[in-house]
Formats: structure tokens, C-alpha cells, sequence
């Protein structure tokens, strides 16, 4: 590797000396390959990405990329209707972070098929409903944040 | 000195002539002798266990029997000298077969408090003849003998000596208070005529507990040290709770209260789910007995959609009850194009968002849907029906499902008229009628749930869905309600015990605490938790016309995948019983999920 680096490194001091300016790629000036590159991740992996900085938590929160973590390993693909849906409860990013994240941690060996996908639809509808209540609260305090799924996120104690 | 021990020792010699087993051949004129000539009359008969082993007790005495050992056994801690500690020890057995009368000699001697009795021939009986009697454990539950408690105090010893102490530790205290426990635990379990060996084994497990602690500490403290076995505690609870509603059955009304307050003592010295229910419990037996409604029945009905919404959040059930009947409602509104939900059970609407979301992604695009809620009048005649449609609206417009809404505001289900619902012919529209824990309630009324069933058959619905606690909690006799109720809502919370403590799981408790009062504390139109069985509903639905129809495959695999994630799945499971779901805790089903349908017939 490191052989292969010095010839680059000499090829390139050569080149310049022929040329002045060599165009430089720089994965940060195209958003579009990083997306691309990015779909292509698991969930820990990207979650890392998106920590790397600024422009690509920017860039992470692209929720076709979120999509194409959700459904993966789902097959037939869903309707293009569910894009919509997904996209008015709050995004797919959140649905990851929600509910399929959790369940994921707590059974990591579940195959994730339909049956997993429609359930997660089913708690984050009615987490989103949840929040439709805390919005419109008029009273004096507002109430605690909806925690229907809270079941999910809070670490459990085996009886 | 010496002539105590003369008289002593005579009558003792007289107990060992072969006396016949009646205390009035004793020239001894207290009071306890007295009440137990009024006594003679019940139980007669020898304690069948005991006269195996040699004792002579009658049933009827078990009680003071048992108060007496351990009044003895804390004289025996009193003493100072050593004189009669080591009577503790090394004695010898004297033919004690006429346990009561000589028990009550005993005591009678003693009571006065023994001054230096030097020299006292060793007649006490051995403690290990009485564990000789102790047998494994009893769980059986006994019932109780009915002997008046009369002059017996029993109210003194759970007086100040137990109320001015202000915690009790749960297992082990070197305070007087574990020994007045000990003495409440022994005067509880006799209340009850023996049907097992558990009287005998706790009379032992009593003396043999605090005899070997006696021993090392008697010349230190007064009160001995003992080390409260909580799994005691336990069985002596269950024991005494059981005692208190057969006392109320029989409506004795002054024991239960003495056992109430017992049961007070009991409940405190337990951790966890046994704790809670036995409070709960507690509670709705003092409720009863003193003829207190319990607060709020069904005034406070934001109060109780609260405390629901936090159930909902804390334990799978409402889930389970929700995602199930919306797969059997999915499943039956398939091809439909115009579809109309009438809920029974509105409450907050939680049930919806998950269907109609299902709907908006299904195959062919949503259906028209129409949901009818129908809920009793909120306390501040806010509109609260309405606000629950405002919002399920708003969630239908993000999810572009066209929605209608109605809502019905009904003091009961049994007001309401097919007419009101303006229903619109089945050719257009595919009706579903849904109620989630609300049918039992019905059954207070006479006729109430027949109504309700005929104006569900005029609706004709393609299914109605049923969710209902799998238990029965209306049977005619009091102490059956009770005993069902109690192993239901021990196990219901045994189930919460794993979700870590919040303030929704607190509320889910006094949510299911608010059950257990009515059903315990309320009786007539008031009971309104009438909970029962899958199989009695459905003989009900059956001759109404109803036909069972089965849940597919996915609303069980659902339901599992929700369990799963819960708590990984550990404890709850889900069954399926002739068609219908069962969502229960390990072995013990609690909810059941039932789907019906018109009858070919009608």
C-alpha cells in the first residue's frame, strides 16, 4: 500500500509540475455521491456518518437515505403511497430512531420483514396521534411528552 | 414460691389422671376459662391433625390456643432470671394432650409476672415436640370456623403498639414491632378452622422461630430478635385476606375489621407487586365493611381516560386488545369502499390512528372512513367526543384518508338506538362495531347487555369485535368474586413488576386499584366491573345470534411481535383459543380478543 501511495504521490508531483492546478476530488463537494454512498450503510455505520460533521449530519438527514435502511431487507417492495405517509408522521429518520432502532437492539435477530415494518408503522402512527394531544395542550402546564413508545426505548428489567 | 409450684404441679398431676377434655374440672375461675364454656357448644370436635399426634384441642380453641403459645413464648422472653429461660431448652413433655386447659394454667401461673421461680421442675413441653407437627408448606387457603370473637381484644393488639410505629422493615428488625407481627400472623391463621396442616405448622413454625432466639437473648433485651421470614408474611397474608372475605360473606363484620387492620400490618412488611394488591385489597374490604362508596364511581370519567391513557403506555394489554381487533376489523373491511367504525369504548381514541394508517397503505388505496365514538358525558361538560374527532381528522388529512366523525355522548350503552346512528344502507357502507372493555359493564342492569346486543344486531355489522378481561368476577357468592379477583390482579400486577417504576406505572396501578375497589367494595348497579369468561360471553353472544369468527394468522403474529418487544417477549404470552386471542401472564390468560359475526340464521 504504502508503494502504491509514494508512486501516486510522485506521479502527482510529477503531474504538477506539468500542470498547475489538478483538479482535486473532494467527496464533500458532491453531495450527490455522498448520498449514494451513504444509502449504501447499516444503521450503526451511518449514525457514525452523520456524527462526522456539520455538512454530513447535513446531508445524513436526506430521508431517502433512512428509506433505504428501513426497507432493505423488505420485500416486495412497499407502495409509493407509504413514502407519503411515512413522510407526514415525521420521516423515515425518525421512524428509524423511533421505532425500528429499538426493536432492532432489543431483538437482534429478528428478521425484518412486513409483518416487523407494519407493527413499527402501526406504534409511530400512534405516537404521532400521541403528539397531536401534547400540541394542542391550552392548560397551564403542558403535559409529559407522549411516551407510548417509550416501552421501547427504556432498558428493561428481565423479571 | 414453693406453693405456687405445689399448686402448680397438682394441677398438673391432675391433667395426668386422663381427665376428659373439659376445662370446668379445674378449680380455676378466669375469665378465658369462661368464654371458652360459652365456646363449648361450636367445635367440640378435637382438631382431627393434632389429635394424630397426641393433642387433645378442639377446633373451636385453636385460636386462643395459639394466642396462648405466644403469649407464653413472650413471657418466656421477659424473664430475666435464669430459671425459666432454661425452660426454654432442655424440658421434658408431660402429657400436654389437654393442649388448651393446661396451656391456659400455664399462663395463668405466669401471668402474674413470674418472680424468681428457682427451682421450677422443668414441665414446660419441649419446643421440638410442637415442630415435630410442622408440615411443609400450606398453601391451601383455609376456611374460616365461626367463633365470635367477643371479649377477645383482638383490636388491642393491633392498637397503638403497631399504628405509632411508622415503617416497617421488610425482613429483618430487631424492633418490638416484628414481634407484635408475629403475634398478629398467629392469631390470624387460627380464625380458621384447619382443614390442612397450615394451623399446626404455623403454631410451630411460631414457637420454633422465637424459642431458639429467646435462648440467646434473654438476658439481653426484653423483646427477642426475630427475623421475619417475608415468604411467611406472604402466606399469612393471603391467609388473612381470604379469612376477611369469608368473614364478610358470613357477614362478621367485627372480625373482618379486626382482620382488616391485620391485613394493613401484613401488606406493609411485603415489597412489590404482593404489596400493592394487598392494599388495594385491603382497602376495598375496609371499604366494604364500613360502607364508604368508594370516591368518584363514574363521575370522574377525565380522571379515569387519564389514568387509561397511562395503562395504554405502561403494559401491552390495551396494545394487544387495539392491534388485534384492528387486524380482525382490517381483514373484514377488505374490498370495501366506504367503511363506518362504531366504537363503543372512545375513551381517547388511541385504537384508531394505528387502523386508519393501515387502511390509508392497503392494497387499492383507503376506503371512505367513518368512525362513530359513543362515551359517557365528561364531568365538565366539555366536549370532549369532539376534540378526540378534531384530532383523529387531523391525523386522517396527513395520511390522506377521507374521514367523517360522529360522536355520541351516552350515560350508558344501553341508551343507545340503532335509529341514532344513522346508519346508511349496507350495500354502500360496511359497518364494524368495536368495544374494548365496555360489555361488562352492562351487566349491572338487568337487560342491559340484551338491549345492547338487539341494537347491535339491527346495526348488522360484518364484525363485531370483543375485548374483554378473562376472568369471572360476577359469580353470585361474594368470597368466589374475591378469590377469582385477587389471583387476577395478583398476576395482572406481577406483570407490571418488570416495567421500571414511573409515574405512568403508578398510574397504571391506581387504575387497576380503582377496579378492584369497585368490584370488591360496590355491590348491586354501583359493581359495574362484572368481568367474565370467554366461554360465558360466548354462550351470551351465542343465543343472542352471534357466531364466532376466527382471527387470522396475522393478528397472532402481530400480537406476538408486539409481546416480543415488550419486556423481550419474557412472561406475557399469546394463545389462541378457538379462534380467539389470549394475551396473558405466563401461565394465566388476562385479556381475550374475540371477533363475531351475524349468525346465518338471522
Amino acid at each position: 500500500m504504502s508503494e502504491k501511495r509514494i508512486s501516486m504521490v510522485e506521479k502527482s508531483n510529477n503531474k504538477r509540475q506539468r500542470v498547475n492546478q489538478v483538479p482535486k476530488f473532494s467527496i464533500n463537494d458532491h453531495h450527490d455521491v455522498l448520498v449514494e454512498i451513504l444509502r449504501r450503510l447499516d444503521g450503526p455505520s451511518l449514525c457514525s456518518a452523520a456524527c462526522v460533521c456539520r455538512l454530513w449530519s447535513a446531508v445524513a438527514r436526506n430521508d431517502s437515505i433512512w428509506e433505504e435502511l428501513c426497507f432493505r431487507q423488505v420485500s416486495p417492495r412497499p407502495s409509493l403511497s407509504l413514502r407519503s405517509v411515512v413522510s407526514a408522521l415525521g420521516g423515515y429518520r425518525c421512524l428509524y430512531f423511533f421505532c425500528i432502532r429499538p426493536v432492532l437492539a432489543r431483538l437482534p435477530k429478528l428478521r425484518w420483514t412486513r409483518d416487523q415494518l407494519q407493527l413499527s408503522l402501526s406504534l409511530y402512527c400512534v405516537h404521532y396521534y400521541e403528539r397531536l394531544y401534547v400540541g394542542a395542550w391550552l392548560g397551564d402546564a403542558p403535559p409529559a411528552p407522549p411516551s407510548s413508545l417509550m416501552f421501547l426505548r427504556k432498558p428493561v428489567n428481565v423479571v | 414460691m414453693k406453693r405456687d409450684l405445689h399448686q402448680f404441679q397438682g394441677r398438673l398431676s391432675n391433667h395426668n389422671h386422663g381427665t376428659s377434655s373439659s376445662p370446668s374440672s379445674l378449680p380455676i375461675s378466669k375469665d378465658k376459662m369462661m368464654m371458652v364454656k360459652k365456646e363449648e357448644d361450636g367445635g367440640n370436635m378435637d382438631d382431627e391433625l393434632l389429635a394424630v399426634l397426641g393433642y387433645k384441642v378442639r377446633s373451636s380453641e385453636m385460636a386462643e390456643v395459639a394466642l396462648k403459645l405466644e403469649q407464653l413464648e413472650t413471657m418466656m422472653g421477659n424473664v430475666q432470671e435464669d430459671g425459666l429461660s432454661h425452660l426454654a431448652t432442655d424440658t421434658v413433655h408431660y402429657n400436654p394432650s389437654e393442649l388448651y386447659s393446661w396451656l391456659d394454667n400455664m399462663l395463668s401461673e405466669l401471668n402474674p409476672p413470674p418472680a424468681g421461680s428457682n427451682g421450677l421442675d422443668p414441665i414446660l413441653p419441649s419446643p421440638d415436640s410442637f415442630l415435630t407437627t410442622v408440615a411443609g408448606d400450606s398453601s391451601t387457603i383455609t376456611s374460616i370456623g365461626g367463633f365470635p370473637p367477643s371479649d377477645y381484644d383482638l383490636k388491642v393488639i393491633p392498637g397503638n403498639a403497631i399504628y405509632h410505629q411508622n415503617q416497617f422493615p421488610a425482613i429483618d428488625s430487631s424492633s418490638s414491632s416484628n414481634n407484635q407481627n408475629k403475634r398478629l400472623k398467629s392469631c390470624s391463621s387460627p380464625d380458621s378452622m384447619v382443614t390442612s396442616t397450615s394451623t399446626a405448622s404455623q403454631i410451630g413454625g411460631v414457637i420454633g422461630t422465637t424459642v431458639t432466639t429467646t435462648t440467646t437473648t434473654a438476658a439481653e433485651s426484653t423483646r427477642a430478635v426475630i427475623l421475619v421470614d417475608s415468604q411467611e408474611n406472604g402466606v399469612r397474608l393471603v391467609h388473612a385476606l381470604m379469612a376477611c372475605a369469608e368473614a364478610i360473606q358470613q357477614n362478621n363484620l367485627t372480625l373482618a375489621e379486626a382482620l382488616v387492620k391485620q391485613i394493613g400490618c401484613l401488606a406493609v412488611s411485603q415489597a412489590g407487586a404482593m404489596r400493592k394488591v394487598a392494599t388495594y385489597f385491603a382497602e376495598a374490604l375496609a371499604r366494604r365493611i364500613y360502607r364508604l362508596s368508594p370516591p368518584q364511581n363514574q363521575i370522574d370519567h377525565s380522571l379515569s381516560d387519564t389514568l387509561q391513557m397511562h395503562f395504554y403506555e405502561t403494559c401491552p394489554y390495551l396494545k394487544f386488545a387495539h392491534f388485534t381487533a384492528n387486524q380482525a376489523i382490517l381483514e373484514a373491511f377488505e374490498g370495501k369502499k366506504r367503511v363506518h367504525v362504531i366504537d363503543f369504548s372512545m375513551n381517547q381514541g388511541l385504537q384508531w390512528p394505528a387502523l386508519m394508517q393501515a387502511l390509508a397503505l392497503r392494497e387499492g388505496g383507503p376506503p371512505t372512513f367513518r368512525l362513530t365514538g359513543i362515551g359517557p358525558p365528561a364531568p365538565d361538560n366539555s366536549d370532549h367526543l369532539h376534540d378526540v374527532g378534531c384530532k383523529l381528522a387531523q391525523l386522517a388529512e396527513v395520511i390522506h384518508v377521507e374521514f367523517e366523525y360522529r360522536g355520541f355522548v351516552a350515560n350508558s350503552l344501553a341508551d343507545l338506538d340503532a335509529s341514532m346512528l344513522e346508519l346508511r344502507p349496507s350495500e354502500t357502507e360496511a359497518v364494524a362495531v368495536n368495544s374494548v372493555f365496555e360489555l361488562h359493564k352492562l351487566l349491572g342492569r338487568p337487560g342491559g347487555i340484551e338491549k345492547v346486543l338487539g341494537v347491535v344486531k339491527q346495526i348488522k355489522p360484518v364484525i363485531f369485535t370483543v375485548v374483554e378481561q378473562e376472568s369471572n368476577h360476577n359469580g353470585p357468592v361474594f368470597l368466589d368474586r374475591f378469590t377469582e379477583s385477587l389471583h387476577y390482579y395478583s398476576t395482572l400486577f406481577d406483570s407490571l413488576e418488570g416495567v421500571p417504576s414511573s409515574q405512568d406505572k403508578v398510574m397504571s396501578e391506581v387504575y387497576l386499584g380503582k377496579q378492584i375497589c369497585n368490584l370488591v367494595a360496590c355491590e348491586g348497579p354501583d359493581r359495574v366491573e362484572r368481568h367474565e369468561t370467554l366461554s360465558q360471553w360466548g354462550n351470551r353472544f351465542g343465543s343472542s345470534g352471534f357466531a364466532p369468527a376466527h382471527l387470522g394468522s396475522n393478528a397472532f403474529k402481530q400480537a406476538s411481535m408486539l409481546l416480543s418487544v415488550y419486556n423481550s417477549g419474557q412472561g406475557y404470552r399469546v394463545e389462541e383459543n378457538n379462534g380467539c386471542l389470549m394475551l396473558g401472564w405466563h401461565t394465566r390468560p388476562l385479556i381475550t380478543t374475540s371477533a363475531w359475526k351475524l349468525s346465518a340464521a338471522h
